[in-house]
């Protein structure tokens, strides 16, 4: 069994996903961002799914290596699709809903493909290889996808405040995932980057949550003075 | 140039800038995995024993 500040992290980070979920039904917001409440909601129940297997089996079992893998996948792409969602926030109104439909399907099969090239030589179980890699590469495609909605964002001079906090904190967390990427490259100690990736994930529903509560649909922000240098 | 064609070039421009930044950033991992999803403590993998 996982030691007792992950356990910790595990559970905090799942009651913040309810925490979501249940903002966005009292703020009567829920259907406003359906797919980000169900990417929240598939979060907790692959939480359950993992918690029992890792009850049944334990931490070195191929049941729940498999079970995380997987499910690690399924929710990567629920992310994803909760970050084409946002796009179409942003760009709907000026009538680019189908170019963004094709654009994100186009992305994902060209994801699916690179990530089966990549691992179509490996020796082991080619669909876990598979489930992992699309899954790490999601995870940069979603980051460079962020990036570019932050600058539309900026471009399009977007003003509605849960908007933009939205898509400033899931750049702020797809950029702390990348950096802990790169952590690895210094870091000896593994398990120190494995509690700062359990944060994280525990961070991106806190933040949305707050946004819920703190701002209505209505709230209005000027994007400019956020990148604004202080002189 | 068509919208068709422009949402082509820059899904292609996306996923080439994607994987870019990940090959720059895990170049030097030493094999190590890191999942940021969902909270749940990662899997102890066993080493398979060498011949």
């Amino acid at each position: 069994m996982p030691g007792s500040v992950a356990n910790f992290l595990w559970c905090l980070g799942t009651l913040f996903e309810l925490c979501f979920v249940v903002c966005s039904l009292v703020r009567k917001s829920f259907g406003r961002y359906f797919f980000l409440n169900l990417y929240f909601i598939l979060s907790v129940l692959v939480s359950a799914a993992r918690f029992l297997t890792l009850n049944s089996y334990g931490q070195e079992s191929d049941q729940y290596t498999y079970t995380y893998f997987y499910t690690d996948a399924l929710l990567t792409l629920g992310l994803f699709v909760a970050l084409i969602s946002l796009y179409s926030h942003v760009f709907g109104e000026l009538g680019f809903s189908k170019q963004i439909r094709f654009g994100a399907v186009l992305l994902l099969l060209g994801t699916a493909a690179f990530s089966y090239g990549v691992v179509r030589q490996s020796e082991g179980r080619l669909a876990t290889s598979f489930a992992y890699e699309l899954s790490q590469n999601l995870y940069f495609v979603g980051l460079v996808l962020t990036y570019i909605l932050w600058g539309a964002v900026l471009k399009l001079r977007e003003a509605r405040t849960r908007l933009v906090q939205i898509i400033l904190a899931l750049g702020l967390y797809f950029s702390a995932y990348a950096a802990s990427y790169a952590l690895l490259n210094l870091a000896d100690k593994y398990a120190v980057i494995q509690y700062l990736s359990q944060l994280l994930a525990c961070l991106l529903p806190l933040s949305l949550s707050i946004t819920m509560l703190r701002h209505t649909e209505d709230s209005r922000i000027a994007t400019a003075p956020l990148v604004a240098v202080q002189r | 140039m068509s919208r068709k064609l422009g949402t082509l070039v820059l899904a292609m421009g996306i996923l080439v800038g994607a994987m870019g930044l990940k090959t720059v950033l895990t170049a030097k991992t030493k094999g190590t995995v890191l999942m940021a999803n969902n909270p749940a403590p990662f899997p102890t993998i066993k080493q398979k024993p060498k011949p």
